[in-house]
């Protein structure tokens, strides 16, 4: 089947119900989309399709095709994905790192979505777990994004 | 007293000593079966591979077989309100299990619920629906135990019922009212497909044993498609097992007949996944089913009728805008535990996640089963070797008695869903009963 990551199209062979998160991590070496709970619970695997952000691990690859896949890897080439990784660098969010690019991606579609979001839509929207306990540190982030400040 | 006052007690007590020693003929003796020193060629590999089939329609294995112990040895404890009893070694072993038994024994207790020596099962082996086996199954199914099935040397557990309880004679007079009691004959008018169908149903499927409602007497209230309540939905150890008849909401009123084969087949179709006690049956037993078992079922099944006045208003889907935004209870544990998979959409991802828009578990007005995949998650499904990709997580420690009563009764009113709202006393009670450290845990798993 072919899939549309980041702009590109990809051959993929895989069987229907393959996770999306297998696919792009052990085919095509996109592994800056992270395993961490394999049960749509922690959000470290969280991608966008077609916008909106979901969860890899529990995504059937079958239910992408002919989607937009976004991941980690080109969220730069998001003019929101841009202001959203500059505002991380400015707040110094991650400790080891491992659950930021769901976090990223999961930031990028509230504000792709809701540019300007409230402390509560933010909390809403902002349910990636974090071992580190980032959370302080991403909210800052995410309450400057919301501002509009200049990161 | 005088001699007159004898001889009329005497005349009084004859009749009920008459009538005390029938009853004990009646329930100690062993009825009469078909295959009385009748010899059956068990070295038959036709005939061994045929019982094998029929021990797949019947899932055996399911009750008499624990995991990681030999096949058949039994050991599965049920609880009745009376107490504990285990499932039997049902291994040819000679000395603990069924080794010794001739055909015609092995009839009885199948059949009729009637070991060697008259003393009667308890009808938690499912004999009531099994009476309903072909002579030609019975008897292939006895050559697969003798010859194909690993003696085991297991002693069987006692129950934990006390006496006066554990006495199994009364059992005989309950079978009188409520067991069947001929082999399935073939309805006429009906083609052989739908009287295949039917036969597996009520005979060696035993799909009654967990969808059809039981009496007061725990008897199912029907065992074939001559009453209404066949099949129709019965909540049982912590599940509700649903309708299986034509209704709309809760039964297989929008299934297809290919959606029937598909779902017991592979275990899914885009109408709902296995879950529940289901798995079990899925894992062992629909799933080795023949393609044209599983359509005579199909057919059979959907030939059943609704019951509009019991099922309610038809489901139609409606669509609810803007659930990350809603602000009702539940809706925000659903969309960061649940749309994942199950959508923001309610509408599930094609056949690998069920969809919970029109489930028949936010539909029905009881809620066991909605509960108890929230707090327990789902068994592991295994089609054709594989273990499901995808497996719904148990929220037991991650969501209160108030959350999951929330997101249910959230799921149970959004996308056109009208199902009852939850109370999270009932959630604490699931809780509590579906908890292996607790006083009162539902230990029998129905099968």
């Amino acid at each position: 089947m072919e899939l549309r990551i980041n702009g590109a199209a990809y051959q993929v062979e895989a069987q229907a119900d393959t996770p999306l998160l297998w696919v792009l991590r052990d085919d095509l070496g996109l592994t800056g989309t992270k395993y961490g709970c394999g049960l749509a619970q922690c959000g470290a695997c969280s991608v966008l399709v077609d916008g909106v952000v979901v969860r890899a691990c529990v995504t059937p690859v079958a239910g992408v095709e002919g989607r937009e896949v976004s991941t980690i890897e080109a969220i730069e080439d998001d003019p929101v994905g841009k202001k959203v990784v500059a505002a991380w660098v400015e707040h110094q969010v991650a400790q080891c790192g491992y659950c930021q690019s769901g976090q990223v991606m999961a930031a990028t579609a509230l504000l792709k979505h809701t540019p300007n979001p409230s402390n509560e839509q933010i909390d809403a929207a902002m349910v990636n777990l974090c071992r580190c306990g980032t959370y302080n540190a991403i909210h800052a982030a995410m309450h400057a994004l919301a501002q509009g400040e200049k990161a | 007293m005088t001699r007159r006052m004898k001889t009329t007690l005497g005349w009084l007590l004859l009749p009920c000593a008459v009538a005390a020693g029938l009853v004990t003929w009646y329930v100690t003796r062993e009825p009469a079966s078909p295959f009385e020193r009748t010899q059956v060629a068990i070295d038959d590999p036709a005939l061994v591979s045929r019982g094998e089939y029929v021990a797949r329609l019947g899932d055996c294995v399911a009750c008499h077989s624990l995991p990681g112990q030999k096949p058949f040895a039994g050991g599965l404890e049920m609880a009745t309100p009376l107490g504990a009893i285990h499932a039997t070694n049902i291994t040819p072993d000679a000395d603990t299990g069924i080794g010794s038994y001739s055909l015609a024994d092995f009839d009885r207790a199948v059949r009729q619920g009637v070991a060697p020596g008259g003393r009667r099962l308890y009808p938690a082996m499912p004999y009531p629906s099994y009476a309903k086996l072909s002579d030609e199954d019975v008897k292939a199914l006895y050559a697969f135990f003798m010859r194909s099935v690993q003696p085991a040397r297991q002693p069987n557990q006692a129950s934990s019922i006390p006496w006066p309880l554990n006495m199994r004679w009364p059992i005989a007079l309950w079978n009188g009212l409520f067991a069947a009691t001929e082999p399935y004959a073939d309805k006429p008018g009906q083609d052989a497909l739908w009287n295949r169908g039917a036969y597996i149903v009520q005979g060696p499927g035993h799909c009654g044993s967990c969808h059809t409602p039981r009496g007061l007497a725990f008897n199912e209230k029907a065992l074939d498609d001559s009453g209404a309540p066949f099949l129709a939905g019965a909540l049982l150890d912590g599940w509700y097992a649903p309708s299986l008849r034509a209704d709309h909401n809760t039964g297989l009123g929008r299934w297809s007949e290919a959606d029937v084969v598909q779902f017991l087949k592979t275990g899914r179709n885009r109408h709902a996944v296995v879950f529940g006690s289901m798995t079990e049956a899925f894992n062992n037993s629909t799933q080795f089913m023949t393609d044209q078992d599983l359509s005579a079922i199909a057919r059979y099944l959907k030939s059943l009728p609704g019951d509009p006045a019991r099922d309610g208003t038809p489901w139609q889907y409606q669509d609810e805008p803007g659930v990350a935004q809603l602000d009702r209870p539940g809706a925000h544990t659903y969309v960061t535990r649940c749309a994942s998979c199950h959508g923001m959409d309610g509408k599930g991802q094609g056949e690998w996640m069920p969809p919970l828009a029109g489930a028949t578990s936010a539909l029905a007005k009881e809620n066991a089963s909605a509960i108890n995949i929230t707090l327990n998650g789902s068994q592991r499904v295994v089609a054709a070797g594989m273990p499901d990709a995808y497996r719904m997580p148990a929220f037991r420690a991650q969501l209160s008695d108030q959350e999951v009563a929330e997101v249910l009764s959230f799921v149970r009113s959004a996308w056109g869903n009208h199902g009852p709202t939850v109370d999270p006393a009932a959630v604490a009670k699931l809780r509590d009963h579906t908890d292996p450290a607790s006083s009162s845990p539902i230990i029998l798993q129905m099968r």
